[in-house]
């Protein structure tokens, strides 16, 4: 502590403005202040302020992420010696998960933050925290065997194209760790579907394997307890739901998700699933239908969002609700598109702010009419 | 108890630690200071000059806008300095008394005063300012009449004194001051905001007065919530409010036709080793009251509360809105990996920290930002401390992008920047609300 503190003390001053080293000046300062907490004390306004700031509620995110990360380590493992025929070990499997994983995150993180700490230097701000989260969730949301380069192409497109144009964190309109994924679902369609993607495949033979139960009839699909456990292939992220709901718990407890978004879209994916099931247009059952894929992972941690989804009260359930109503839809009604959550949420993305600005409206007629009745 | 009663339910109290006993102490000093900056937006014209000899009531300053509205000496002495900043703005105006404590001096009323006579009277002796009206929190106009006034009768703000103690001994002031409110704005209602379970008997025993009960947390006890919640304003709604403490000087001078500048403060706060209620007159010296931290330790001093106060520097006297005086730690140290750990002596209004979970109740708040300024992400933290009928972050958005038209609709002209003090405090991205709300506010009050 006392050295960081000297050490920072020392440095910082190389850093100011005018000084050789001020263009690395957001560098230093995500360095430092991710090491010590800010020595900033308030100058006006409120003079005394909550411990929470960004870094804690990211931080709280990424642990929130971590039991279905570990999981899937473990699963990515399981899953890829299942399809080589041999029967591993826990430790061996986790190993070999960690490792598959561990390139994946580096490139990620490796492109985004430098792209982040370069566009935080040109506007003189300090770097956000928002890309931690992102960067964070790309690796667990992209199949296991999808190349580096692509991961690099599409974390730097939806950093860049999603995020900064806009003007950083807090500024995007859609969620940018979707549109990394959505960016190689559309570029390089190849990589992302198929039966075999969702499988890290050992570099000499290439395994063949289960096909995922999004893209098979019903009576492929495993039973929900398989579902709920998540023993099955598909992305790092997705499939534990057990270790999803912690995650869930956890954002729900410190306040940190919105609970709102969670239960609308949970409400509105289980009422239309209800519905196609009733008509017949599906034989996958209602909860089934929430147990498969990244639904619960998108509702979770994707939805919520805070940034990306509606900012209002009201328009949180509506914005919810249409996720979810629109992820089923998406998923029964077109088979090419198989992830509908994803699409669902990038589209809702889009609809926000409109959401926001009805809610808004409908609050300033009530506003009108409350102020017009106290005067009577 | 016969008022409406009016629930709060957003909100939090800050437990903070040097609450006032109710021992009441004098003070007196020689030196006096009166800062024009407690006046908002005013542009002072000095009526003195370094130098001149002074006695109480002697107008120092008048406002540029209406030079009718004016501050007076609250001594008898000398004008000893002028002190300024920046493009020669008046800072401090310097104060020596002659005589300690300086008293008071009796002055001329007529038999049944006209409103307008009672009206000239408050504003030679610079007692007018203390009305003030809503929207922007300006001092009130001499000529207007206002569609009601407004009194908060407790104040629910960390370690605000207790208006008890206050008016004590000054019931027959209160009385006769409301009573000059009544005659210089006839047929426009008062209301009074009491807390429902506080000790109102002085307040309930107040005739042609609307009475309210309000309960919940902090800020019940803001005007403003009192205001959006008892008639909310609509643009071009004009509305006054004052403080009970200065109702009573009000009815102190047509009452007992006596000018004196007395008034009673708490002084408060962690740092305050003997927290307690001190009398003192208006604009006097501190600084022999602020003892430093025995360990050393820097001490914050704030004129006000620790959620909308200003901080003391050179010339350190409570403001003429201000009855307490609050002192807290400096922070501002630095925590290895802070953002990572448990957080168990941390106080959030979030449950990301470990107190929460075990808790932990007291707390030792200092003036640490605890974090680095950031976008608005949490859009919906807000909400849960702003009872009023506002959506916080979209009018702050508005406010940002100085969009009259959107602020208007979202009801600016009914909150002030101190409505948004509890959003600033629990803001993770560390936004200046209540700066940037009043540089809004006084956007829309130049155009």
């Amino acid at each position: 502590m006392g050295f960081f503190q000297k050490w920072s003390d020392k440095l910082s001053g190389h850093f100011e403005k005018g000084r050789p080293l001020h263009v690395f000046k957001s560098l230093f300062d995500a360095v430092d202040t991710f090491l010590l907490t800010p020595a900033a004390v308030t100058h006006n306004g409120s003079h005394v302020r909550d411990a929470v700031d960004m870094k804690r509620i990211m931080i709280t995110v990424m642990i929130a992420l971590c039991p279905a990360l570990l999981f899937g380590w473990w699963n990515v493992g399981y899953q890829h010696f299942l399809s080589v025929g041999a029967t591993p070990g826990f430790w061996q499997a986790f190993g070999f998960g960690f490792l598959r994983w561990l390139p994946m995150a580096v490139v990620v993180y490796a492109v985004g933050l430098t792209i982040e700490v370069c566009f935080a230097q040109w506007r003189g701000h300090e770097v956000a925290e928002g890309f931690f989260v992102t960067g964070f969730l790309i690796p667990m949301i992209m199949p296991p065997a999808v190349p580096l380069w692509i991961l690099a192409v599409a974390t730097a497109f939806s950093v860049v194209f999603a995020k900064e144009v806009f003007g950083g964190t807090g500024y995007n309109f859609l969620n940018p760790a979707i549109v990394a994924r959505v960016f190689v679902f559309f570029a390089y369609p190849s990589v992302i579907s198929g039966d075999s993607v969702w499988i890290a495949r050992p570099g000499t033979c290439d395994a063949v394997s289960g096909a995922t139960p999004l893209a098979v009839d019903v009576a492929q699909i495993p039973s929900d307890w398989e579902l709920f456990v998540g023993a099955i292939p598909g992305c790092v992220g997705e499939t534990c739901k057990i270790a999803i709901l912690i995650g869930a718990a956890l954002l729900l407890f410190t306040k940190v998700a919105d609970w709102r978004i969670m239960l609308s879209v949970l409400v509105g994916g289980a009422g239309m699933a209800a519905i196609f099931h009733a008509v017949g247009m599906t034989g996958v059952p209602v909860l089934t239908q929430l147990l498969m894929g990244g639904f619960l992972f998108g509702t979770v941690f994707m939805a919520t969002d805070p940034v990306t989804a509606a900012h209002t009260r009201a328009g949180k359930y509506v914005y919810g609700l249409l996720v979810g109503i629109i992820a089923i839809m998406v998923r029964v009604l077109n088979k090419g598109y198989v992830e509908g959550m994803m699409l669902a949420i990038l589209l809702m993305n889009v609809m926000a702010p409109l959401i926001d600005y009805c809610v808004i409206r409908i609050h300033i007629r009530k506003r009108k009419h409350r102020i017009a009745r106290s005067k009577v | 108890m016969t008022g409406n009663s009016i629930k709060i339910r957003q909100g939090f109290d800050l437990q903070l630690d040097g609450g006032a006993t109710s021992v009441v102490e004098p003070y007196a000093t020689g030196r006096y200071y009166i800062r024009p900056s407690d006046f908002r937006w005013m542009t002072p014209q000095l009526l003195v000059r370094e130098g001149d000899s002074l006695s109480v009531g002697t107008p120092l300053f008048a406002d540029k806008r209406d030079p009718r509205v004016r501050i007076c000496s609250p001594v008898d002495g000398t004008l000893t300095q002028v002190v300024r900043g920046d493009k020669r703005r008046i800072l401090a105006l310097v104060m020596d008394a002659k005589v300690t404590p300086p008293g008071s001096s009796v002055i001329e009323v007529p038999d049944n005063p006209s409103p307008q006579q009672i009206r000239d009277i408050l504003l030679q002796y610079g007692l007018w300012p203390a009305l003030r009206q809503r929207p922007y929190s300006v001092i009130a106009d001499p000529d207007g009449t206002p569609d009601a006034i407004f009194v908060s009768c407790f104040d629910s703000a960390p370690l605000a004194p207790d208006f008890n103690v206050l008016l004590k001994g000054r019931e027959a002031e209160w009385h006769e001051g409301i009573r000059v409110l009544r005659q210089i704005c006839p047929d426009v209602p008062i209301h009074l905001g009491m807390l429902e379970d506080g000790d109102n008997a002085l307040f309930e025993g107040t005739e042609g007065v609307d009475l309210h009960y309000f309960s919940g947390p902090h800020p019940a006890g803001n005007v403003g919530t009192q205001i959006d919640f008892i008639r909310p304003l609509d643009k071009g709604d004009v509305v006054w409010y004052i403080h009970p403490w200065q109702v009573a000087a009000f009815g102190r001078l047509i009452l007992r036709h006596t000018l004196s500048y007395e008034r009673c403060i708490a002084l408060v706060g962690p740092a305050e080793p003997r927290p307690r209620y001190v009398t003192m007159t208006y604009g006097a010296d501190l600084s022999p009251l602020l003892t430093p931290d025995p360990q050393g330790r820097a001490v914050r001093n704030i004129s006000g509360n620790v959620l909308t106060g200003g901080t003391l520097g050179e010339f350190p006297s409570v403001g003429f809105y201000d009855s307490q005086l609050t002192r807290l730690f400096e922070g501002g140290e630095r925590e290895f990996l802070g953002w990572l750990l448990p957080g168990l002596k941390k106080w959030s209004l979030s449950h990301t920290f470990v107190a929460w979970l075990a808790k932990r109740k007291k707390f030792s708040f200092n003036t640490s930002m605890q974090g680095g300024e950031r976008a608005l992400v949490m859009s919906d933290v807000y909400d849960e401390v702003f009872p009023m009928d506002f959506m916080p972050a979209e009018l702050l958005k508005a406010c940002i992008a100085k969009d009259v038209e959107q602020m208007e609709e979202l009801g600016i002209y009914g909150v002030e920047s101190e409505d948004f003090a509890l959003c600033e405090v629990v803001c993770p991205s560390k936004i200046a609300w209540q700066q940037i709300v009043e540089e809004a506010l006084h956007y829309l009050y130049e155009n």
